[in-house]
């Protein structure tokens, strides 16, 4: 199946995004920013609201790990 | 009680509901022929009288099948097991208006339409069936809630009505012994043992079904760690007529709880335990008063109808046929109860059956026939299971992962409407699409059809499960072409070579046709067969679509129905 991830530059402010990203994590537990993170995820999933999309990245983000797995 | 019926006096020993808990009616046991000498050879005989095997019976004595059922014990609901299931689906309505009981259980059940989800201490989110938007064309509401021995109690009183069918009850089946053209089952009475043979028979002896065993059917499936405890109540002052969910309840130690309202004026207050909890501990009365009493408050007053503990698996058969031995219901599939999809299976089993074994005993199907039942009810089987395993991981997640992300969900649904779709607390069974249905003759093929209005041949006003019952319970051939095309005469061979009853359909009163006419005025039937001008859509007793065929010579039509049942 041909992918349909975009992979190419595409956040304005990529440096901008990141420190946004880090900053709400600043001072929370580990347990705080997990909590954060899976709010970020779904909040994120809808925005993309494609099925095959949201399949895609998940099978990218866990490719290093499924390797681990097997 | 069921409302008044006439039924012969020596089975109308049903006794009211009064105050404290359920009483059950009392079937009394009749010796049965072989016991007295007899040698007989039943077309079908059906093992446990539960739901799957008493909609089964309905089914057979409509379709002139006189079966025998045996049940080993005698009144409805399992003994021990009085309260189990409580919501019956659209499917399942639809089902029963066929069978002619469905009146009787919207008279006596209840409906709601307002839901409300909790987490700790407040609302997450509310909505209103009423005022959502629905996809469903069908005449009949989108589910009932009514305690299982109700239907049951309905459906016995219709299977005497009807008189056809034996019910044998007190009959408890010991042995089963499969032979080429027949299987020997061995029953225990209280006036002893016998044997009996049938052509064919339908295991519905439930999920602790012996027949299985006995055959070693091979099942997979897996264990749960998830424990309810289940305490039917009915209260001096009553909550809301509302369906309350909380996923975490501050007064049930942030664990899971469920109340809603059921025929009677009794609630149905499900709650989530420790894995661990001893079955026998958390059901006393002192300890289901001290949940009441936590979540009521202290002063609630109430009358205990029924507690019961349960735990849940999920299982599944390999096969749902084995030569003679066909498996519907529990027995051939357990999943946990969220979404009511247990029953309302079990049910739907039933009616894909029940018409195929009719037509291969009249001769008009091929045995074959009967392992189209096997594919699709299994396929079912296993979409229920993955749907039901969803909600059982959102409601009892396994590890810390799983949790949180349970914790965002409930967090964003507070705020954010989209995230309330996450939330799983059930997902109501729906009928599935057969999408491996080896008897799809043209499009479209093992698609639901919803019961829909329409004007029947006769100019009355009704629906598709009425012309159903005008047709005979035959397969519908819907016409949607200019017939002058055809020579009629071919059609009319076919009608009387095969079992299918050809329909024009037209939008709007007018013109003549050489077949009975319905007139789908709102467009909703057409639509659901996705019929363009010159198709023909072939209808299955069971309301799913067989395939709808663009514009078909009469040959085609003859090589669609063939397909459909199974012949060569
Ligand atoms: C807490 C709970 C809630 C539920 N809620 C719902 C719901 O809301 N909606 C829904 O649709 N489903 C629900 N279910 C599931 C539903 O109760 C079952 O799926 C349903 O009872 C299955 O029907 P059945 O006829 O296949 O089996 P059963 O109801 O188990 O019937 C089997 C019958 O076979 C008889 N039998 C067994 N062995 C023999 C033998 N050897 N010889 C003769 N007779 C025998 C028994 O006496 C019994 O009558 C719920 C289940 C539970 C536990």
């Amino acid at each position: 199946m041909k992918t349909t991830l975009q992979t190419q530059p595409k956040i304005a402010d990529p440096d901008g995004f990141y420190e946004k990203l880090l900053d709400a994590h600043r001072g929370l537990t580990d347990e705080q920013c997990a909590q954060l993170d899976a709010r970020l995820i779904l909040l994120l999933a809808h925005q993309v609201g494609d099925d095959r999309v949201l399949a895609e990245c998940i099978e990218a983000a866990a490719r290093p790990f499924a390797e681990a797995a097997r | 009680m069921p409302d008044d019926h006439t039924l012969p006096a020596a089975i109308r020993t049903a006794t009211a509901v009064t105050g404290g808990t359920y009483e059950l009616p009392v079937y009394p046991f009749v010796e049965p022929a072989e016991l007295r000498g007899e040698r007989l050879r039943h077309p079908v005989v059906i093992v446990g009288a539960g739901l799957t095997g008493l909609t089964a019976a309905c089914d057979c004595a409509l379709r002139g099948i006189p079966a025998v059922v045996l049940d080993e014990d005698d009144t409805v609901g399992v003994r021990g097991a009085a309260s189990r299931g409580i919501c019956y689906a659209q499917k399942s309505l639809e089902i029963y208006k066929r069978l002619g009981i469905h009146d009787r259980m919207l008279a006596k059940g209840i409906q709601w339409s307002v839901g409300r989800t909790f987490a700790g201490s407040d609302e997450v989110y509310s909505f209103d069936l009423k005022k959502m938007q629905t996809h469903s064309v069908s005449e009949q509401p989108p589910f009932i809630n009514l305690q299982q021995f109700y239907l049951e109690w309905f459906l016995v009183e219709r299977i005497y009505e009807l008189g056809l069918v034996e019910l044998r009850w007190k009959n408890r089946l010991i042995e089963i012994a499969p032979n080429e053209d027949h299987v020997v089952l061995t029953v225990v009475t209280p006036s002893g043992p016998y044997t009996l043979e049938a052509s064919w028979v339908i295991d519905c002896c439930g999920a602790h079904s012996v027949i299985r065993d006995k055959l070693g059917v091979h099942a997979t499936g897996s264990k749960i760690p998830d424990r309810w405890c289940i305490s039917d109540v009915r209260f001096e002052r009553e909550p809301p007529a509302e369906r309350w969910t909380w996923i975490e309840a501050p007064f049930n130690e942030n664990r899971a709880v469920w109340q809603h309202l059921m025929a009677d004026r009794v609630w149905r207050l499900d709650y989530q335990m420790p894995a661990d909890a001893d079955p026998e501990a958390i059901s006393r009365p002192e300890v289901v008063a001290d949940r009441l009493r936590r979540q009521f408050g202290p002063d609630v007053k109430y009358e205990l109808v029924w507690v019961g503990p349960y735990a849940y698996r999920s299982l599944c058969l390999d096969t749902f046929r084995v030569g003679r031995v066909l498996f519907a219901g529990d027995a051939a599939h357990v999943m946990s109860p969220f979404g009511a999809r247990g029953g309302n299976s079990g049910i739907q089993d039933a009616d894909n059956l029940v018409w195929k074994l009719a037509l291969v005993l009249e001769g008009k199907a091929s045995e074959r026939l009967l392992d189209s039942y096997a594919v699709e009810r299994r396929q079912a089987a296993l979409d229920n299971i993955r749907i039901t395993n969803r909600t059982t991981r959102f409601l009892s997640p396994p590890t810390r992962v799983e949790k949180r992300f349970r914790d965002a969900v409930i967090s964003l649904a507070r705020e954010f409407a989209f995230a309330r779709a996450f939330v799983n607390t059930g997902r109501l069974s729906s009928p599935s699409r057969y999408a491996d249905s080896p008897i799809a003759a043209g499009e479209h093929a093992g698609v639901h059809v919803q019961n829909v209005a329409l004007t029947l041949p006769n100019g009355a006003r009704g629906d598709l499960v009425e012309l159903l019952q005008w047709c005979d319970h035959a397969v519908l051939g819907f016409l949607y072409v200019d017939l002058d095309g055809y020579v009629a005469r071919e059609l009319e061979g076919l009608e009387e070579r095969y079992p299918v009853r050809f329909l024009c359909v037209q939008s709007e009163e007018g013109r003549t046709c050489t077949f009975p006419t319905v007139i789908d005025d709102e467009g909703k039937l057409t639509a659901q067969l996705h019929a363009a001008p010159g198709a023909v859509a072939l209808v299955r007793p069971d309301l799913y679509l067989a395939g709808t065929l663009d514009e078909p010579s009469a040959a085609d039509i003859e090589r669609a129905l063939r397909k459909l049942l199974a012949i060569e």
